[in-house]
């Protein structure tokens, strides 16, 4: 008798310890599919009082008139192509923008991401565009109360289309997990050359068209069906505080 | 409220890791890469509790870092796992500069795993004929995280054993 009573009380269910360390299991599990809402937000109010400082914008506007120059042409041009083109869709010209300041960045290793101070409670949505000084940065992947957190182009899970204006042609983007993305022409007769700017694609469902990217820097032409480029971004994710939050409706 | 901090270091520490993880800083970098913040705690924790424990707070730094992340596709667990476990089996050793490297040389190879199996999951899962494009960056990133988590590993992993030690004596 005695013990089959030792047994029972032996028994994993009946140590306080093991159903502690199911909780923390049962919370953490929540923590993971509320993807880190509860972190980011308490990280949001510790890192407050570090926040990049106003003379920042100054330096942003510069770069954006430098930006907004390039981004002219390209609209002139491709507004042109379009009244030629009647079949294509009209993007839409009433983007709304919302400033944020970048509270996290990761841009070194496998993990490419930002985080804004700005979330759903300002109206970010994800799939939104995040344009810094010089460019596209990314696609807000994810929205808390107070923050979002931002897929930038170089993270490998980043794929977008693209449009080499010089030679109207459309490639895909890639993100290798290093600060230089690849560009994949699926034509071997593309004649793509160093220097080449690159944009989003009129063609792309994710983006809206002619958002600046980058500048082609290599070119590697070993493989025999397609070209890779390299593209250097315009907009740097390592060292922007402030960015453009943009609203699409493509 | 010293002696509640002194016993809940542990627990301290072990919720001040993701807020490192997020908060990245560059000066501690190389190469744009940071130490594999991770296993700085997990090493101390696992020699000190035991193989199991190692691998129950491997899976759960894994489901916090996971949640900080926004590569669905691709997770730590796993590599967190094997090192929580791994970590449990390795004995205190007597020799305290020995030790000291000791802890340099684990945690490099943790390292090393962990980028490696994550590495795994994006050839995997990005299964294509552009792979080899990859190659490179992420072979740099492996190297550059072994590297820094090693070369930081003997000053922090010793002070938090340190300190886990103290906390335990206290209790």
């Amino acid at each position: 008798m005695l013990d089959i009573r030792r047994i029972s009380t032996n028994r994993w269910r009946h140590k306080k310890k093991n159903w502690i360390l199911f909780a923390i299991f049962l919370f953490l599990v929540f923590v993971r599919i509320s993807k880190g809402s509860f972190y980011k937000d308490f990280y949001y109010f510790i890192s407050k009082p570090f926040w990049p400082g106003q003379f920042q914008k100054e330096i942003v506007l510069e770069s954006i008139d430098q930006e907004y120059l390039i981004k002219l042409t390209l609209l002139k041009k491709d507004n042109l192509r379009l009244r030629r083109n009647l079949s294509l869709q009209e993007s839409s010209s009433s983007n709304e923008n919302i400033s944020a300041a970048v509270i996290s960045r990761k841009t070194g290793s496998w993990w490419r991401q930002i985080i804004l101070n700005k979330g759903s409670k300002d109206g970010v949505e994800i799939g939104n565009i995040v344009i810094g000084p010089g460019g596209l940065l990314g696609r807000v992947k994810n929205t808390s109360l107070f923050t979002s957190s931002v897929t930038l182009i170089t993270s490998p899970e980043s794929k977008l289309g693209v449009w080499v204006d010089r030679i109207q042609i459309n490639g895909l983007m890639v993100g290798l997990g290093d600060d230089y993305p690849s560009l994949i022409l699926y034509s071997k007769d593309a004649d793509i050359k160093v220097g080449d700017f690159v944009s989003s694609s009129p063609a792309s469902t994710l983006l809206p068209p002619n958002v600046p990217i980058g500048i082609v820097q290599s070119i590697d032409e070993t493989l025999k069906s397609k070209k890779t480029a390299k593209i250097s971004l315009l907009a740097k994710p390592q060292v922007i505080d402030w960015v453009q939050i943009v609203k699409v409706n493509i | 409220m010293n002696k509640f901090f002194s016993k809940k270091l542990s627990i301290i520490s072990f919720i001040l890791i993701p807020i490192i993880f997020l908060w990245h800083p560059s000066w501690l970098g190389f190469l744009g890469v940071q130490p594999y913040w991770p296993l700085f705690w997990l090493l101390p924790w696992s020699m000190m509790k035991g193989s199991i424990n190692g691998l129950i707070f491997g899976l759960f730094l894994g489901l916090i870092l996971d949640s900080l992340t926004l590569d669905d596709s691709f997770t730590q667990i796993p590599g967190l796992i094997f090192c929580g476990f791994l970590f449990g089996r390795i004995k205190l050793h007597s020799d305290i500069l020995l030790g000291h490297f000791r802890y340099g040389l684990i945690c490099s190879f943790g390292s090393f795993l962990c980028g490696t199996l994550y590495f795994l999951q994006i050839l995997f899962i990005n299964f294509s004929d552009s792979n080899y494009l990859m190659l490179i960056p992420s072979v740099k990133n492996i190297l550059a995280e072994v590297f820094l988590t090693g070369f930081f590993a003997p000053f922090i992993c010793s002070q938090l054993l340190r300190m886990f030690k103290f906390s335990r004596r206290k209790l």
